[in-house]
C-alpha cells in the first residue's frame, strides 16, 4: 500500500504510524507529486497530530534525539524520494535502538545523515549570506534556498534583531517568515515582486559594495575559491554581487 | 552620512585589508538588553568572500591611517606620501550598526595607525567601544587592536567591552623588528600581551566566586606577524608562536605573507612574489601544534629549518618517520589516527565512533568521505595495505607527485 500525505512533517509521521498499526507501507509520497501506478494501491492519509506525536515520542525514546533531528532535517531537504529513505531508516532504527547513529556508513543511515548534513550546511551558509535591506524601518530579506530552511534560519535572526521588525521571503516556495514584537509566524502563498530602495538604503548598499571590492587583495586573486564559498545560484540576492 | 564617508571608507578599509584576523568565533552571547541589537555566535559566521577567496566576517577598518611611526614595511609610515583619512568614533559606530542590521557583517574589527600618541589613539578606540555598547546597545562581536605603548588602564577599560584584543608582534625576532620598525620596542608589545592575559585569568577566577563578573575579552587574544620580509626561518617563527601560545594563552597567531609595496634597502625587492605557499604551510603546521598534538620540534630536522613547500608538514613528518606507520585503522588510538596524512579531526572522530560497532572496511572509509588520496599510503584496514607501492619515502613522493600532475591535467580536460 502506498501512503499519500499532505507534505507536512506531521503527515509523514502519521503515515509511519499507519505503517506499524495498519498495513506495511510499500512507499510514502506527497499527494501533489504522486503518480499512480498499476502495481501499488494507494491511500490518502489524513494528518493526525496525535498519531504523529506518538511516533515522534517513540523516536526520541527508543532511538535518539540525534536521529529525530536528522530525519526532520532530511524531511526539509530536496533529496528525491526522501519519505522512503526516512521510512527505511526508521524501520532499521527501531530495530537497533539507541546505537543506530553509530552505523554512520550503513545503507539505511548514510542517506539520512548526508541529507541532514546538507541542510545543516545550507542553514549555516544563509546565516552569513542572507542580506537584509531597510524598507521604511522594516528589515527585508529574500532568498531561494535549495532546501526548505526558512524555519531554521528565523530563530537566529529573531535573537539577533530582537527589537527590529523583519520579513524573510523564500521566493522559491512563495512563503515568508514575519517577525515583530518578539514573535514570528510563517505565511504561505505570498508573492513579493520588486522593491524600491530609499536613498539612504541605496547609499549603505553602495558603501558595502565599495568595502567588499576594496577588501580584496589583488595580488591574491582567487576566483575559484570565491566560487566554492559563494556559488553563483546564491549571488542574485546578495547586494555586493549585483 | 555623505560623500566623504565613501572616501574615508575607501582609504581606511584599503589600509586595513592586510590585517589577517577574520575570526568571529569563541563567544556565545544572547541579546538580552531592552532595545539592544546583536549577539555573538560561538561557531563564528563568515558573511562574504572577496575575490581573493578570503572570508569577510567583520567590518575591518582603521580608525586612522595617519601615523607618527616610520616602519619600513608599512604603507602608512609617516614618510610615505599617501592619502590620509580619519574616522570619528561616531562614524565607525554608525557604519557598524548599519552594516550589522543588513547582515553584512558579524561585528567590527578596529585597528589604527598611531595618530599623535599611543594614548590618544587608544582613547579613541575606547570611545568607539563605548558608543557601540552603551549608546547603540550593540552586543555583536568586536575585536580591537591594542596600541603598543598605551596606558595599561586604557587597555583594561577597553578589554572590558571588547570580545577579542590583539597586539601585533609584527616580526618574528627582535633583530628583525629593530631592522624594519626601529621605533617599536619589543617590551611595548609584550607588556600589553601580559596585561591582557592577566586580566583574562583574573576575571575567570573571579567568576568562580561572583557569577556576574563580566569576562575580560571573552574571545581571548591573538597576534599576527609578517612572513617573508626578513630572513627568519620557519622553525624560528613556529617556535615563537608555540611560545606565545604557552606564555600568553594566545587564541591564535596569524601569519601574513609580506606583499612588497615599497622599495627599501632592508626589504625584499618589489618584484618578489608574496610567499603565499609558505604562509599556507605555516598555518598547516600551526594547526598541527594546536589540534593534532604535534610539537614544534617534530616538524623540523637538524638540517632543515624550513617547511617543505611541495608537501604538507604532516606528510613530511610521516615520510621521515615511516617506522611508525602503517597504522591499523581499526586499532590505532585517536591521537595516532591524527598523525595520518590527509586525515582530519572530523574523520578521526568518525572512525573512533563507528568502529565501536564493527570493524571498518576500506569501503566504509570511502563512504565517510575520508580523503584517502594521501592517507592510503600510511594505513592498513583489517590488516590489508592499500598503498600499492613499495613502502619507501621516495617512491611514495614520486607517486604523490604523479597523482598531482594527473589531477591538474584532468581539470584542464574538463574546461
Amino acid at each position: 500500500m502506498d501512503y499519500l500525505y499532505d507534505g507536512t512533517f506531521e503527515g509523514l509521521l502519521t503515515c509511519i504510524y499507519y505503517h506499524y498499526k495498519n498495513e506495511a507501507a510499500s512507499g510514502i509520497y506527497e499527494i501533489s507529486k504522486y503518480q499512480h501506478s498499476m502495481l501499488n494501491e494507494s491511500e490518502v492519509i489524513e494528518t493526525d497530530i496525535l498519531k504523529a506525536s506518538i511516533v515522534s515520542e517513540s523516536i526520541l525514546k527508543k532511538i535518539s534525539r540525534e536521529a529525530y533531528v536528522d530525519i526532520y532535517y532530511c524531511y526539509l531537504s530536496f533529496l528525491e524520494n526522501k519519505e522512503n529513505y526516512i521510512l527505511d531508516f526508521l524501520v532499521f532504527a527501531f530495530k537497533y535502538g539507541k546505537n543506530t547513529m553509530n552505523f554512520y556508513t550503513h545503507d539505511k543511515v548514510l542517506p539520512i545523515k548526508e541529507a541532514s548534513l546538507k541542510v545543516t550546511r545550507e542553514v549555516h551558509r544563509f546565516l552569513g549570506i542572507l542580506r537584509f535591506s531597510d524598507i521604511d524601518g522594516i528589515l527585508f530579506a529574500k532568498f531561494s534556498p535549495d532546501n526548505d530552511v526558512l524555519l531554521l534560519v528565523v530563530d537566529h535572526f529573531a535573537d539577533r534583531y530582537r527589537f527590529e521588525k523583519f520579513l524573510i521571503y523564500d521566493e522559491k516556495r512563495k512563503k515568508a517568515a514575519i517577525y515583530a514584537d518578539e514573535t514570528w509566524e510563517i505565511k504561505e502563498n505570498i508573492n513579493i515582486e520588486s522593491i524600491e530602495y530609499s536613498e539612504d538604503e541605496a547609499m549603505i548598499q553602495g558603501l558595502w559594495k565599495q568595502y567588499f571590492t576594496d577588501m580584496a587583495i589583488k595580488e591574491r586573486k582567487n576566483f575559484n575559491l570565491q566560487f566554492q564559498f559563494v556559488p553563483a545560484r546564491y549571488r542574485k540576492n546578495m547586494s555586493e554581487f549585483k | 552620512m555623505n560623500e566623504s564617508l565613501f572616501n574615508k571608507l575607501r582609504i581606511l578599509s584599503d589600509a586595513a585589508k592586510y590585517d589577517v584576523s577574520c575570526v568571529s568565533s569563541g563567544v556565545e552571547r544572547k541579546n538580552k538588553t531592552v532595545g539592544g541589537i546583536g549577539n555573538a555566535s560561538s561557531a563564528g559566521i563568515c558573511h562574504a568572500w572577496s575575490s581573493d577567496g578570503r572570508c569577510i566576517s567583520l567590518l575591518k577598518i582603521l580608525l586612522t591611517n595617519d601615523c607618527i611611526y616610520d616602519c619600513s614595511y608599512c604603507l602608512n609610515r609617516v614618510t610615505n606620501n599617501t592619502e590620509r583619512a580619519t574616522f570619528t568614533p561616531e562614524e565607525v559606530a554608525e557604519l557598524t550598526i548599519q552594516f550589522y542590521r543588513r547582515n553584512y557583517i558579524e561585528g567590527l574589527f578596529l585597528s589604527s595607525a598611531v595618530e599623535k600618541s599611543p594614548d590618544h589613539t587608544m582613547e579613541n578606540i575606547y570611545k568607539v567601544l563605548e558608543l557601540l555598547r552603551y549608546k547603540y546597545n550593540f552586543w555583536g562581536y568586536v575585536h580591537v587592536k591594542v596600541i603598543p605603548g598605551a596606558d595599561p588602564m586604557l587597555v583594561q577599560k577597553a578589554g572590558m567591552l571588547a570580545d577579542r584584543m590583539s597586539v601585533n608582534i609584527e616580526l618574528p625576532t627582535e633583530k628583525s623588528l629593530r631592522a624594519l620598525a626601529p621605533q617599536k620596542k619589543i617590551e611595548n608589545i609584550i607588556k600589553p600581551m601580559s596585561v591582557i592575559n592577566n586580566e583574562i585569568t583574573r576575571t575567570i577566577e573571579d567568576e568562580k566566586f561572583f557569577r556576574s563578573t563580566p569576562r575580560f575579552v571573552p574571545g581571548g587574544q591573538s597576534t599576527q606577524m609578517i612572513i617573508g620580509a626578513t630572513p627568519d626561518s620557519d622553525k624560528t617563527i613556529l617556535g615563537l608562536s608555540q611560545n606565545l601560545y604557552d606564555r600568553f594563552n594566545m587564541k591564535r597567531v596569524f601569519f601574513s605573507a609580506y606583499i612588497p609595496v615599497i622599495s627599501s634597502p632592508n626589504l625584499p625587492a618589489i618584484s618578489t612574489m608574496p610567499p603565499l605557499l609558505r604562509e599556507h604551510r605555516l598555518y598547516q603546521a600551526d594547526w598541527l601544534m594546536r589540534f593534532y598534538y604535534f610539537n614544534c620540534e617534530e616538524l623540523f630536522t637538524e638540517t632543515d629549518q624550513n617547511l617543505d613547500l611541495d608537501f604538507d608538514p604532516k606528510m613530511m613528518y610521516a615520510l621521515r618517520n615511516l617506522n611508525r606507520f602503517p597504522l591499523e585503522i581499526n586499532k590505532a588510538p585517536y591521537e595516532e589516527l591524527l598523525r595520518i596524512p590527509g586525515l582530519g579531526v572530523k574523520s578521526a572522530q568518525k572512525i573512533v565512533r563507528e568502529r565501536k560497532n564493527a570493524q571498518l572496511s576500506y569501503d566504509s572509509l570511502k563512504k565517510m568521505r575520508t580523503v584517502l588520496k594521501r592517507a592510503k599510503y600510511f594505513i592498513t584496514v583489517k590488516g590489508k595495505y592499500y598503498g600499492n607501492v613499495k613502502f619507501d619515502p621516495e617512491i611514495i613522493k614520486t607517486e604523490l607527485r604523479r597523482m598531482e600532475v594527473q589531477q591538474q591535467l584532468s581539470i584542464y580536460d574538463l574546461i
